[in-house]
Parts: structure tokens; C-alpha cells; sequence
């Protein structure tokens, strides 16, 4: 769905199976990294000591643990869903912000090295969809606020 | 064949315009009907956009997808993330109709409509599949037999399977059968699927990355690896940029990198140079070296022809 959520019934079979746990890049070499202490901590509601923790940074997003998981879900969903719940409490590493502001601002995370196209002979750009990018933006807005001036209705 | 649009990317056109170079030479060069379209934004980036906003994440790969759509051509991209993202929000939509018309709703505000339809593929598995294996060994001039590479898939080449369909997700063959077309011997070793590391990168970790990049270049200096050949310009950023970054500190490994678009267009005949190869952090040319070596070398069977030809010994 467009809202993201977190299913707690395939979470909890999680938390007693572990397989993802030794293919998992950063749970090789990461010393400390160990998604299945935040999963534990989720399903007991003690989530938020997790939330300025850089471990949940250090998920690469690889998809690793989702293909050996026999539910097809993984550590990185939960990884994800704290990271969620992190930025929206404004915590996050400095890059991170810094990413999302220039998408948001121009929907691209870095413009056509325009000199370097040059000199490797490189046709011009083509034209970029910002405009539309950003009307979209502001009418996902609009139908939040909308929702959410509807659920206190 | 089809045509497809080319999704760049922010990556390859920010920071690597040479390997949007290579690529379309390569293109060009099997006459592949590849077309530019105006209006794509960033895929989005899933690492960065997915974690602080799901909805926009969904919304703006839409719209992406939609651009393809309309125009009835199918999406190709050189860059794994790109594809990889592209497919996850494709293949969410399509298993959710709910969703899909929320999507729409708002699409149709910007004149856009997304049905999902077009095809999204990364151009190793395309060469693979699409325009064939034998094609690429009929058009090649010149193969690398004699050269051991390393291969890194990329993580988001195979992976999401569940979106992608497109190899194995745990034991990919595809981009160690274009190598195979190519000539060149793949090596099998330990870490050739671990992910390359570049995110730690990302979220401020610059020593995590160095690590990551260290682990798998140690091993490819043990076993011997012409060049690590990779298909992702996250892990080329990772693997050339950090590698570099270590040499200058003392670190010497030594492994070229090389963007698979490359390899081929050595292989039809370009020279490092048109490829833009020379741009590369890492320095190519041992690998040039070896291979511009091996073709001085008479063919093997010369021996054996000339004494066949020659007078008997009787």
C-alpha cells in the first residue's frame, strides 16, 4: 500500500528463524550489526532506542535475506520500517538529508556532467521532468492532507 | 525487436558520462533500437526515498514507468539500481489494484497514466536474453580467451526476484554466460557475490566502505583476477573510486575496473580510449597490457599445422 506498514505476524516467525543471519553482508563484517536484537526489540514495542542507532543505516538493502527467507520478507523490511520511522523524527545521517533535498528540489540526485558530455561527444540531455515532478509532489501532499483532515472528521 | 527507451540515470550522467559513452557504442553497434526520451526524473534512488517517504517512492517510479508506457516501448537501463527500483514499484502496483488506481488517480492530474505494461530490463540480462548470446559472439572481433576476470553482479541486477524475473536470485548465471560469449573465464571465488559495500558510503560510514571494498579486492589480488568486471555504477563508484582512494594511502591492489559495456566494446574493436577508459581512477592498462600481449602471440595451433604440413619423417 502507498503508506508503508510493517506486518508484525510474518516479523514474529522472523524472530525464530535467523537464516538470513549468515548470508547477511553486514552481519558478516559489521561487528555489532545483528538485525535480529532490533526484531526482538520491535516486537516487545521497545523500538525507539533503535531509532538513533546506526545499525540501522548499516542494511545495505541487498536482498539477500529476502531471498533465503522462506516468507520472502526479511530483516531489511523491519530495517526499513525503522528507518521510517526515524526520518520522520527528523534522525538521520547527514547525507541522507542532504540526498533527499536535492531530490526533492530538482527530482534528480545530480545533473549531466554537461562538459564531460562535451568532450565524449555525447548528444545533449533530453529535457528533464522536474516540472511535473514537482506538481506531483505537491498533489501527494494535498491527498494526505486531505486523509488526514478526513480521519479526524 | 522492440523499441526501448535508455534510462540513464542520475549516477552514469553525473558522474560517469563514459560509461553512457561505452553504452552507446555498444548499442550502435549491434544497431539496437534504442531511443531518448525526454522527462524522466530519478528512478528514485530506493536506499534514500523508500526510507523517508514510501508514497513518493511509488509516485515517482510510476510516472517513470508511465513514460514508457505511452509511447508503447519497453525501458533498458545499463545501471542495476535503476532497474531494480523501477521493477519493485512496477511489479507493487501490478499486485495491487487498490493501490494502482490511487497511483493513477494522481498520474492523471499530470496527464500521465501508468499501465504497467512496458518491460524493464537491465542490459546484461538483455544481451542475454533479448538480443542473444550468439548474436554477440558473431558480431565480436576480437575475444578475451586467455583473460580471467572477476565478476560482481550487483545486487539489484538479480535481485528483487519477486520483481525482476530475471536469473536466479542466489546462483545468477547470466552475466557469467555474456562472458563466457565473450571469451573471457569467470572466476568462481568466494565473496563474488557480496554486496559491494558502496551504501556505507552513503550513510556517512567511509571506513565500513573501505572495509567492504577491501575484503573482496584481497581476494581477487589472491586469485589472480585480470579485472574486476561489474555492471553497476554504485559498485564502480565503490570499487574504482575507494580502491584509488586506497592506493593513495599506501594500499595497493592493483585490480582494474571495468564497466561490461567496456569489455564489449574492446571486444568489437574500440579502443580504450574512444571507450573513455582512460578515465577511470584505477589505471587500465594492465589489463590492455595482457590482452594486446596475448594477441602477438601465435595461435596455438600453429605448431601442429606446420608440422602436419611438413616432409615426412619416414
Amino acid at each position: 500500500m502507498l503508506e508503508s506498514s510493517l506486518n508484525f505476524k510474518l516479523l514474529e516467525m522472523c524472530s525464530k528463524c535467523g537464516a538470513c543471519y549468515n548470508i547477511c553482508p553486514s552481519a558478516l563484517n559489521l561487528p555489532g550489526y545483528d538485525p535480529r536484537a532490533v526484531i526482538a526489540d520491535i516486537l516487545e514495542g521497545n523500538y525507539e532506542k533503535w531509532l538513533t542507532h546506526k545499525s540501522i543505516w548499516q542494511c545495505l538493502e541487498c536482498h539477500y535475506c529476502l531471498e533465503i527467507c522462506y516468507q520472502h520478507y526479511g530483516f531489511e523490511s523491519a530495517m526499513t520500517a525503522m528507518r521510517t520511522v526515524a526520518t520522520k523524527k527528523g534522525i538521520y545521517p547527514p547525507q541522507v538529508k542532504r540526498g533527499w533535498d536535492m531530490f526533492a528540489k530538482t527530482s534528480r540526485l545530480g545533473e549531466p556532467a554537461l562538459p564531460a558530455r562535451k568532450k565524449f561527444g555525447l548528444p545533449e540531455p533530453k529535457a528533464s521532468g522536474a516540472d511535473e515532478f514537482k506538481r506531483l509532489m505537491a498533489i501527494l501532499k494535498e491527498s494526505r492532507e486531505k486523509a488526514s483532515s478526513g480521519e479526524e472528521k | 525487436m522492440k523499441e526501448f527507451a535508455v534510462f540513464w540515470g542520475c549516477t552514469i550522467q553525473t558522474r560517469f558520462p563514459f560509461i553512457e559513452k561505452s553504452t552507446r557504442m555498444v548499442l550502435d553497434s549491434f544497431a539496437l533500437p534504442h531511443r531518448d526520451i525526454d522527462g524522466f526524473t530519478c528512478c528514485p534512488e530506493k536506499s534514500l526515498v523508500n526510507n523517508i517517504d514510501h508514497a513518493a517512492f511509488v509516485v515517482t517510479a510510476a510516472r517513470n514507468v508511465a513514460l514508457v508506457d505511452e509511447l508503447d516501448y519497453d525501458l533498458v537501463s545499463p545501471c542495476t539500481g535503476c532497474v531494480s527500483n523501477l521493477a519493485t514499484v512496477k511489479c507493487e502496483l501490478n499486485a495491487n489494484p487498490v493501490e494502482k488506481d490511487e497511483v493513477n488517480s494522481m498520474l492523471k492530474e499530470v496527464g500521465r497514466e501508468f499501465t504497467g505494461k512496458a518491460k524493464l530490463h537491465h542490459l546484461v540480462p538483455f544481451f542475454h536474453d533479448t538480443v542473444g548470446l550468439q548474436t554477440v559472439k558473431q558480431k565480436i572481433k576480437r575475444d578475451f580467451s586467455g583473460m580471467q576476470v572477476a565478476l560482481h553482479y550487483g545486487c539489484h541486477m538479480i535481485r528483487p526476484s519477486h520483481a525482476l524475473k530475471n536469473d536466479n536470485p542466489l546462483e545468477p548465471v547470466k552475466f557469467d554466460n555474456l562472458m563466457a560469449a565473450l571469451g573471457a573465464k569467470s572466476l568462481q571465488f568466494n565473496t563474488k557475490l557480496m554486496c559491494c559495500g558502496q551504501g556505507l558510503d552513503r550513510i556517512d560510514e567511509h571506513e565500513n566502505a573501505l572495509h567492504f571494498a577491501r575484503i573482496k579486492l584481497k581476494e581477487l589480488k589472491a586469485i589472480g583476477a585480470d579485472a574486476l568486471v561489474l555492471c553497476c555504477p554504485s559498485c564502480f563508484l565503490q570499487f574504482d573510486n575507494n580502491q584509488f582512494l586506497m592506493e593513495k594511502e599506501g594500499e595497493k591492489f592493483g585490480i582494474p575496473v571495468i564497466y561490461f559495456t567496456e569489455l564489449m566494446g574492446l571486444a568489437l574493436g574500440f579502443e580504450p580510449e574512444e571507450l573513455g577508459m582512460n578515465n577511470h581512477r584505477v589505471d587500465c592498462s594492465p589489463f590492455i597490457e595482457k590482452w594486446e600481449a596475448l594477441k602477438a602471440r601465435p595461435p596455438k595451433e600453429n605448431g601442429v599445422q606446420a608440422t602436419l604440413r611438413g616432409p615426412s619423417g619416414l
